[in-house]
């Protein structure tokens, strides 16, 4: 399916597969330049209509190109808005066109671009750099039905497919497997043993989890109780330790101990007072925090970092097993669009325009008499011809390209010309 | 209904039940009351169809080989329905659904024999009963030992870190175990009864206790109490999972050998 003349679909953009971080840093856009970059490129001229996708992996400007210079006034545009060398620019850019550029963006809602595969942020990503365009008011017919399509691919492939099913960080993983023992985990206890970068990501993935007021222990109790405070969790001295954990349900560690913490004795002695209830320990620390032999208590769960880790990888490969399937809906969501963009043609529309006033006549002629059909044909021919000879002179003599393809698609709204195609 | 047309209906609505079940596995978000509808549609279909052969026989539907099979199906159905509303976890479905399928076919396909003349002593309510719950509390102890067999996969799939497709979809440990504590506790009260009642009912007919059968049931009453009670006090998981399978283990020896070669008066054909 071909793209209508009128709609030249263009894409320049940076990402982490040809530019580096200190290119991608420098054409990051914030969300109130995003709405300034927009309102220049409108009011220069250079775009009809555009949408800015912003993440860090990720700098993608999306235009409905005034004229086929559309590459070079983009990355003029981005050098000079940021004072950067337009040959860098451009060497570490990419560049898309017509259905290659639509097809970019619904696999970028996909999470098929993304550096971990089918991660759903990126949806997100795209609905916000749609809602930022609107807000700019630098959507239309075009992109706007484009990021809905993209919207609604990504939806689908994340639905249809395991491709956003495993996780793949540690931290989900854990709690995946705390989920599998446990079921719903806002009745757990969670003690988080060590305050820093890890143990941090845990406690709030754990809230993330549904676990209310995790408990923290840390050496030093000022970040404990720091953390504690942003999580919503109690802080206990690294004296208190011993007495939390027959509470605990699930024990996340991540020290620097050169010498396990938890040994098996102390596991035992927990069990004991927990009447058996399981336990599952993530130990995330290298080396252990969690003694190995803890595992072989009944009822506990004990995982290392390597564990986590080996299913991370496992996770990777079966997401990447479900990329055809992926594709193929990418590809299903890519044709409706660009039946959709291909209609929106000002010949097209027009000849099915009449189409539909003639099949309309030959209703209304079916009712009428034999004898004065003939006679009523030529009356409503002439009607219809003085009726669309108007809309259709201004149809074919908007300049600008935008506008045409909104007047076009409110015709094929209003007369219902999409039933056809 | 000597076609026994609504029963095999019934099992058409079971087999439609097991496909959901298995999309529903597959895919989680389809909605889960499709599901639900077909087994509670079966459930009455074949609820007809055993009234439609209870009225030719005069008597609860068990004095056939064909008609207990179908009543058991039938039980299993019913006890499934229970699991679904106490614990809301479909995802056992696909495991469990097969077994009624598998007894309700049964139940068609045996002996029909036209009349059916039973042992003048097996007349009354308290023998109905007796029966009734016995087939339940088997039915309940069934499931029991289905939902061990999954607790000990879901468990050696923790243990060894096997996250696949299984692993994601049967419910968590502590899920399944709610599961199996539930199913044991129907199974252990309506065998309860069941064993009160054929006792008394023996003593007013025989004059006697009977022979080894009883003394299956008992034993099996027996491990299924020590079960429930050691999972209060810290078996909970593996344990009580073994525990559970030695117990429905336990029901087949009573069922096969005992009813075979020790318990001929036991045995109402």
């Amino acid at each position: 399916m071909s793209i209508s003349q009128e709609a030249r679909l263009a894409l320049l953009g940076w990402s982490f597969r040809g530019a580096g971080v200190s290119v991608r840093e420098r054409v990051a856009f914030t969300a109130d330049e995003i709405r300034e970059a927009l309102t220049s490129l409108l009011s220069n001229g250079v775009i009809s209509e555009g949408v800015i996708v912003s993440t860090c992996h990720r700098s993608e400007i999306y235009s409905l190109a005034a004229d086929e210079g559309a590459r070079w006034q983009l990355t003029r545009f981005v050098s000079e808005w940021r004072g950067l060398d337009q040959a860098e620019l451009e060497g570490s850019s990419f560049y898309r066109a017509g259905g290659d550029a639509a097809r970019h963006l619904f696999r970028v809602a996909a999470g098929l671009d993304s550096l971990a595969l089918g991660e759903s942020e990126v949806l997100g990503q795209v609905r916000q750099a749609l809602s930022l365009a609107r807000e700019s008011g630098s959507t239309r017919a075009v992109m706007h039905r484009l990021f809905e399509s993209a919207v609604a691919a990504g939806k689908r492939v994340r639905a249809e497919t395991e491709i956003a099913r495993h996780p793949l960080s540690v931290s989900s993983i854990g709690f995946e497997l705390a989920m599998k023992v446990f079921g719903d985990l806002s009745q757990r206890r969670v003690l988080v043993i060590g305050a820093g970068e890890t143990g941090s990501l845990f406690a709030r993935h754990a809230v993330e989890a549904g676990v209310r007021g995790p408990v923290i222990v840390n050496r030093t109790a000022s970040r404990a109780q720091e953390l504690a405070a942003s999580v919503h969790g109690r802080a206990v001295d690294w004296d208190g330790l011993a007495g939390e954990i027959p509470q605990a349900d699930v024990v996340v560690s991540a020290t620097s101990s050169p010498e396990p913490l938890v040994r098996r004795s102390a596991v035992e002695a927990a069990m004991r007072e927990r009447r058996g209830r399981p336990m599952l320990f993530l130990d995330l620390a290298v080396p252990h925090d969690i003694a190995p032999d803890v595992s072989e208590v009944y009822n506990v769960f004990s995982y290392s970092i390597d564990d986590l880790e080996e299913v991370a990888n496992e996770n990777r490969a079966r997401r990447a097993r479900e990329v055809p399937h992926a594709e193929k809906i990418v590809e299903e969501e890519l044709e409706n669009y660009l039946g959709w963009l291909g209609n929106l043609s000002v010949v097209p529309t027009v000849t099915q325009w009449r189409r539909r006033l003639e099949e309309l006549r030959d209703l209304e002629l079916a009712r009428a008499p034999a004898a004065e059909r003939e006679r009523l044909k030529g009356l409503l021919d002439a009607f219809s011809a003085r009726i669309l000879h108007e809309p259709m002179k201004r149809l074919k003599g908007e300049g600008d390209p935008a506008r045409k393809l909104d007047r076009v698609e409110a015709v094929r709204h209003l007369f219902d010309l999409d039933r056809d195609s | 209904m000597d076609s026994h047309l609504l029963g095999w209906l019934a099992v058409a609505l079971y087999v439609a039940a097991e496909v959901y079940a298995i999309i529903s596995l597959i895919r989680p978000r389809v909605p889960a009351l499709p599901g639900h509808l077909l087994i509670g549609a079966g459930l009455l279909l074949q609820f007809a169809d055993l009234e439609a052969r209870a009225r030719a026989m005069h008597s609860v539907p068990y004095k056939t080989i064909g008609g207990s099979m179908s009543l058991f199906g039938w039980m299993l159905g019913l006890s499934y329905l229970a699991l679904l509303f106490r614990h809301r976890d479909r995802a056992v479905g696909p495991f469990l659904i097969p077994f009624v399928v598998l007894f309700s076919i049964l139940g068609l396909l045996l002996p029909q024999p036209a009349t059916v003349t039973a042992r003048p002593d097996t007349r009354g309510v308290m023998f109905a009963l007796h029966v009734t719950f016995a087939i339940l509390g088997y039915a309940a102890f069934t499931f029991s030992f289905v939902l061990s067999l999954l607790y000990l996969i879901q468990n050696r799939q923790l243990r060894r870190v096997k996250t696949g497709l299984l692993f994601s979809r049967l419910p968590a440990l502590d899920v399944l175990g709610g599961m199996i504590r539930t199913s044991v506790s129907i199974g252990l009260s309506v065998l309860g009864v069941s064993v009160v009642l054929g006792i008394i009912w023996a003593e007013r007919v025989w004059g006697r206790l009977p022979d080894a059968k009883l003394g299956a049931a008992i034993l099996t009453l027996i491990v299924y109490g020590f079960l429930l009670w050691k999972d209060r006090r810290g078996w909970v998981g593996e344990r009580v999972a073994l525990l559970s399978i030695l117990g429905f283990a336990l029901i087949i020896f009573s069922y096969t050998f005992v009813n075979l070669y020790f318990s001929a008066e036991h045995v109402f054909r």
